[in-house]
């Protein structure tokens, strides 16, 4: 059965422990199958708005739902699934040093108890499609940032995400492996699955000018559409 | 059992392969819990085997003393004049006929004069003129199990027939020695239980250390999805095989303490302790200490990670 909303954000604070307020009273939505760009300016509470977007952190006021389902009163358990449904590329990548490239991409699919074989199959093509296909026994120490990168977006997108959240995926990229991955992005998009993407490169957003723009600045969230003057809203911001 | 631990994946083992989400055999914690475990098992290994000796203790004087007592005719009467040997063998003679056809006797012997002797040699000498010098004499008694009689009616019954017998049951000092074992018994379970909740609270804390150290990774599972169950399971084998491999090497170390400390002992002429010797039971419980330990350090692993990940959001 199909969602109604993906996201949707109404009211929504949150806090640190007794701190203030890092988000207040946020209000957006996005629909199922929808590509946004989320930007901001440094300390607008980016950081905070993803960990929400990808359950690192529960509301501490407001209604917050994904897949249609009020995060807040959801159980540890359901929470599980919901997070089984995303896919995350973490800005520092996040990547476990001790098991090798192949191991790490396929991390995701052993947690859901895919069978082996099918894992194999799937990371080796993955891997050949990011570029890495040679480096499936390295470990990510060894390799440099954008190979790094690399990995990092493998391993959120091998389950097919029905939501895709990446921060900053195109940062220690050069512009055709960025440009290529944000192809993937847009082909995982096409397929169905929702993409936010948040992002500080300006060229890269301008050549898919044609998706949703999310502004946070402030701990407030603005919906921007490609109709708006865009480029005038984003360069305020900064 | 650890293939089929491994192969079936109840230990939290992924299929096919051996591999841990958390880098958790990759630092130096894990022999220093390795050598707590290996300390705490060769511990208990001693504290165990103590246990075993004083019950063997305990179970070789109560069998050898139980129901049985002695009587001793003196040499001297209730105003400690100093009998003939004459009186004090008719006096023994009566108190056999007596004792013999008691109903609760099942055996009684008078000890023979060549182990009065023996006993007394080292005071008084080899030759010993029997005829000539007073000697008391002493009759062993053993009673029918199951049946009931009161030792002081029975000893008041020995005055009667020779004011000078003297009814040993050997009660009074066996109970104090019974109750000293007992205290020593208990000691050594109290000191083996104390080791296995050191154990516990060591393999609880450098669980908890572990989540700590790699909170970053164990966030990263959790935000994959991964269930409760999936990142205990890890954590649970690591402590699984940790132990197990600690806990053989102190158990056999142990076990070789013992045999050291037999050999030493056999070296001695200890007549008082019990042959050092292990029933099966005993053996088997040594056999089965290692995995007794890995398991509870699993599940005691199994129950700090639960804990902990239930804080997560």
């Amino acid at each position: 059965m199909g969602v109604t909303d993906m996201i949707k954000f109404e009211h929504v604070g949150l806090r640190y422990g007794v701190g203030p307020e890092v988000l207040s009273n946020v209000n957006f939505t996005l629909e199922p199958g929808s590509f946004h760009f989320l930007s901001g300016p440094s300390g607008a509470g980016k950081t905070s708005l993803m960990s929400l977007l990808y359950l690192g952190q529960r509301p501490t006021r407001g209604l917050m739902t994904m897949f249609d389902q009020d995060i807040g009163s959801m159980s540890r358990e359901e929470l599980k699934e919901i997070r089984q449904r995303i896919g995350v590329v973490f800005q520092d990548f996040r990547l476990l040093n001790h098991m090798s490239a192949f191991d790490n991409i396929a991390l995701p699919l052993r947690i859901n108890g895919t069978p082996e074989k099918e894992i194999k199959d799937n990371v080796i093509e993955l891997m050949e499609w990011v570029g890495l296909g040679d480096h499936q026994h390295m470990l990510p120490n060894t390799m440099s940032g954008g190979q790094q990168q690399r990995i990092a977006v493998a391993r959120a997108v091998i389950t097919r995400p029905r939501l895709l959240l990446a921060d900053e995926p195109t940062g220690n990229l050069d512009d055709e492996i960025g440009l290529r991955l944000m192809n993937l992005f847009d082909q995982l998009n096409r397929m169905g699955t929702t993409v936010l993407i948040a992002s500080h490169n300006q060229p890269l957003m301008e050549k898919f000018k044609q998706h949703k723009r999310l502004i946070l600045d402030k701990g407030h969230v603005e919906l921007l559409t490609p109709k708006k003057s865009v480029k005038d809203k984003i360069r305020g911001a900064f | 059992m650890l293939k089929f631990a491994k192969n079936t994946g109840i230990l939290g083992v992924s299929h096919d392969r051996q591999r841990y989400d958390l880098p958790l055999d990759k630092d130096g914690g894990s022999l220093f819990l390795k050598i707590l475990i290996i300390l705490m098992t060769f511990l208990a290994v001693l504290a165990l085997s103590g246990s075993y000796v004083l019950s063997a203790m305990k179970e070789r004087w109560s069998s050898g003393l139980e129901n049985k007592a002695s009587i001793e005719i003196s040499a001297q009467d209730a105003e400690g004049n100093i009998l003939t040997p004459e009186e004090i063998n008719n006096a023994t003679d009566n108190i056999f006929h007596f004792v013999k056809s008691h109903p609760a006797v099942e055996t009684v012997t008078i000890m023979q004069d060549e182990d009065i002797a023996a006993l007394i040699s080292p005071w008084i000498g080899d030759n010993i003129a029997f005829d000539q010098i007073p000697m008391p004499n002493i009759l062993t008694v053993s009673f029918k199990k199951n049946v009931e009689f009161d030792t002081t009616i029975f000893e008041g019954r020995l005055k009667i027939i020779a004011p000078q017998a003297r009814l040993d049951t050997h009660e009074s000092w066996l109970k104090d020695v019974l109750r000293f074992t007992n205290a020593l018994k208990f000691a050594a379970i109290l000191i083996t239980t104390i080791i296995g909740l050191i154990t516990i609270i060591s393999i609880a804390g450098a669980v908890k250390t572990r989540m700590e150290v790699y909170h970053e990774e164990l966030e990263l599972l959790h935000l994959m999805g991964a269930a409760d169950n999936y990142i205990a399971k890890q954590l649970q084998r690591y402590i699984f095989f940790s132990s197990l491999q600690g806990a053989a090497i102190g158990t056999f170390t142990g076990v070789v303490m013992l045999l050291i400390i037999k050999l030493a002992i056999g070296q001695m002429d200890m007549g008082l302790l019990p042959d050092f010797s292990l029933t099966l039971t005993q053996i088997l419980s040594f056999v089965l200490l290692p995995v007794f330990i890995a398991f509870l350090g699993a599940l005691t692993a199994r129950h700090t990670v639960l804990r902990v990940l239930r804080q997560m959001p």
